[in-house]
């Protein structure tokens, strides 16, 4: 019950440059779905946020690659950072 | 020979398919539509001890997974089962996820092959895959390659071979295993209810993982065979609260999959570098929008220089040319009609053709580089927030940018996007962009006319292309890239390669040849046409067809404010923007030649006093704005059909762009009357 307490879930788009987290929830259509699943990006996969300045696509870096994702689809990406 | 065996290819964006493709194949491709469609299919021939495979490069996609026309047209491909052996190809530096398109194949009834693409760039990152290992896990061919480099097509050839005489499928056991983990799953009870179910050549478990994926096409097929009771409870099990998660529970399993093989078979050292300073820098908001824009500027003059030894030969020639003909007819006593025929229609032609089609060559070969190096992403991101306005990807940029360059290159650089309905949006938006020769005569015209007030036209103009960009994403944008098929953003940053200059060169060189030989027959038969029009023995620009016909539709055109002169200028900047100037210099300056499209000399000395004298300042508007919004040269509306695949579409897009045109030219032409 401690280990929770140092972990909340936050939107993909809130979180801060150079943290690591782990992805805990996706929602949107399957159109999405399928797409940021077949570009790497699933519950479950740990990974480092590289940018984000508020405005651009926010910049992670998971399974050897680094995606870009567009900021409205980012707040349908929670992740558990570690406090 | 023996019967024709046919490869299809499959892999994500930047798997290296294209380039697999162009090195099997070579100059033996053939590229039209998929029927019924309007995606583009590529096929190409090869052969290999006296047997002839035939390779179909499928479209671009990320999974088997149906959500855009592409994808429907390789889903269904697969689904037929008409290769004889399938290439998944998958990025070797970055197995894990690239994996996921052989993680969607379990389950295909299929033969099937893995091809390790990139293994160089893998091994220089420190990766070690154990090839065999992973052969031996999955129970199908696998090869580790790398397409750039032709040194390893033979390993490629003999692997090709032996799994096509030893056809092997995937083995679905262990995936069903991983997707079965919670035991009474959602997925264990549609396979049950499929139960003997037979479509295309998919086992019941992938038609299972795609009706939880909701796969509308995968939904109606196993809808439309099956019994109702039956349908029903597949219905209800997708209603269902574990059954509606849209397949997020399905790729987990595959990457539970995929994770399994590459923890056994691969070892890798962690990169130290992911995201460097120049990405800092790339990616910035606004740091990396005038990177960007530094980098466009140097890979426009990088073309410029490119284009150059063809441009000289194009221009070189053409006297030399021209000079001899007379001489040899004039020698031989041959009508000076056929002199006329040979220099204006022949010679011309061809000369225009090879300045146009190397302008051509740079641009799509710098285009490659950039993209080989992984460049053209960076790109995209940083000019995203802006083309999405538009309907656009970001990937838009790399076109749309080089149009200020040469629209025809340009247009066979809105490849590089996805769907069929970006290409067509970017291809619109490109045709308002003008190209360096347009950008010329229209400022000429502007400050012959009017002088000082010149840098005002430069800065309208700037205006009315952003106006029009504005005005061609509302008319064409909901058809094109309907609102609900926008998907923001989701992209890969590849890491930068090294790019391979000989075969780039080489695959660019084949495909500009193409063009090269399809341009000469359009130009010449255009250049005849107008020849026959413009023809007058005696060099009487009155004796002219075109000159009746001219006189018969002034009434007409005049309303648009242009005499017969300006409007068949107007029409000589369809064919090329300084045949507009060539001709304007004969019919107002009468410099004694016969009018031509191809005449080389632009404008002779005093054609700007000549022009000043006679049309008047709304006329001057009125020709100004025409020309702004002309459609492009010949060769861009050639390169243009060949993107577009069907007349209709190159016929709504140049009756766009001449409404457009005209349209201006009243406006210019009217308000001009009020004020002058």
């Amino acid at each position: 019950m401690m280990q929770q307490e140092n972990i909340r879930a936050i939107s993909l788009s809130e979180m801060g440059e150079n943290s690591t987290g782990n992805i805990a929830k996706i929602e949107g259509d399957s159109r999405f779905i399928s797409r940021i699943i077949s570009i790497g990006l699933t519950p479950g996969s740990s990974f480092t946020l590289l940018k984000n300045d508020g405005r651009s696509p926010v910049l992670v870096f998971c399974r050897d690659t680094v995606i870009a994702v567009n900021r409205r689809e980012c707040s349908q990406i929670y992740v558990k950072v570690e406090a | 020979m023996a019967e024709t065996k046919t490869i299809a290819l499959l892999g994500q964006p930047n798997s290296g398919k294209s380039t697999l493709f162009n090195n099997l194949t070579g100059l033996h491709q053939h590229v039209g539509n998929w029927p019924g469609k309007t995606v583009e299919r590529a096929e190409g021939f090869f052969c290999y001890n006296d047997v002839e495979y035939k390779v179909v490069d499928l479209p671009g996609s990320y999974g088997l997974s149906a959500n855009s026309e592409e994808e429907v047209v390789t889903r269904n491909f697969i689904w037929n089962g008409v290769a004889d052996l399938t290439c998944v190809l998958v990025d070797a530096s970055q197995l894990e996820r690239s994996l996921y398109m052989l993680a969607d194949f379990v389950g295909v009834r299929s033969p099937v092959m893995l091809v390790l693409n990139m293994m160089d760039v893998a091994e220089a990152a420190g990766k070690k895959i154990d090839v065999k290992a992973i052969e031996k896990k999955l129970g199908i061919p696998v090869l580790g390659f790398s397409a750039a480099e032709t040194s390893r097509y033979p390993e490629f050839f003999k692997k090709m071979e032996a799994a096509i005489k030893h056809p092997t499928c995937l083995d679905s056991a262990d995936l069903r295993e991983e997707l079965n983990a919670g035991g009474e799953t959602p997925l264990h009870m549609l396979e049950e209810i499929l139960d003997d179910l037979k479509i295309g050549n998919s086992e019941n478990l992938w038609l299972a993982v795609k009706l939880l994926e909701n796969d509308k096409l995968v939904r109606k097929a196993v809808k439309d065979a099956l019994p109702f009771a039956r349908r029903n409870a597949v219905e209800s099990i997708l209603n269902s609260a574990e059954g509606c998660d849209g397949g997020i529970a399905t790729g987990e399993a595959k990457y539970r999959w995929i994770s399994k093989i590459v923890k056994e078979t691969c070892s890798e050292k962690t990169p130290e570098k992911v995201f460097g300073k120049w990405d800092r820098i790339a990616t910035h908001r606004i740091k990396g929008k005038i990177f960007s824009f530094v980098i466009m500027v140097v890979s426009l003059i990088c073309c410029m220089i490119l284009a150059f030894p063809g441009m000289g030969i194009g221009f070189g020639l053409q006297p030399v040319l021209q000079s001899l003909v007379d001489r040899i007819c004039g020698s031989l006593g041959l009508w000076p009609v056929v002199a006329s025929f040979i220099n204006n229609v022949l010679v011309g032609g061809t000369c225009i053709t090879i300045c146009m089609t190397s302008f051509i060559f740079s641009i799509v070969f710098v285009f490659r580089i950039l993209e080989e190096i992984g460049y053209m992403a960076r790109f995209s991101y940083a000019f995203d927030n802006w083309l999405s306005r538009l309907g656009l990807h970001g990937k838009a940029i790399m076109p749309l940018f080089s149009g200020i360059g040469c629209t025809a290159g340009a247009v066979c650089g809105t490849r590089v996007l996805d769907t069929r309905g970006q290409r067509l949006l970017a291809l619109v938006l490109l045709w308002a962009i003008p190209c360096g020769s347009k950008v010329a005569v229209v400022l000429f015209l502007a400050s012959t006319f009017f002088g000082s007030a010149a840098p005002f036209f430069a800065l309208g103009y700037v205006a009315l292309i952003f106006a029009s960009f504005w005005l061609s994403s509302f008319l064409f944008g909901n058809k094109l890239v309907p609102e609900n098929e926008r998907v923001g953003m989701i992209m890969e940053l590849p890491p930068y390669h090294k790019p391979h200059w000989k075969m780039i060169a080489a695959m660019v060189g084949r495909s500009t040849w193409g063009i090269f030989k399809k341009a000469l027959k359009m130009i010449l038969m255009v250049a005849a046409l107008f020849w026959a029009l413009s023809y007058a023995s005696d060099g009487n620009v009155e004796n002219t067809i075109l000159y009746k016909i001219g006189n018969a539709i002034e009434p007409v055109t005049m309303f648009f404010g242009m005499r017969w002169e300006l409007f068949v200028s107007y029409l000589g900047g369809m064919f090329s923007k300084e045949a507009s100037l060539g001709i304007m210099s004969t019919l107002f300056n009468h410099t004694g030649e016969t009018f031509s499209l191809v005449t080389r000399v632009a404008a002779s000395e005093n054609l700007g006093e000549v022009l000043a004298r006679t049309i008047s300042k709304p006329e001057a508007l009125a020709f100004i704005f025409a020309s702004m919004f002309n459609v492009p040269c010949v060769l861009a509306m050639g390169t243009t059909y060949r993107e577009v695949g069907t007349i209709k579409w190159l016929a709504t897009i140049m009756g766009y762009y001449i409404a457009l045109s005209l349209g201006l030219a009243f406006i210019g032409y009217h308000i001009g009357l009020l004020i002058f």
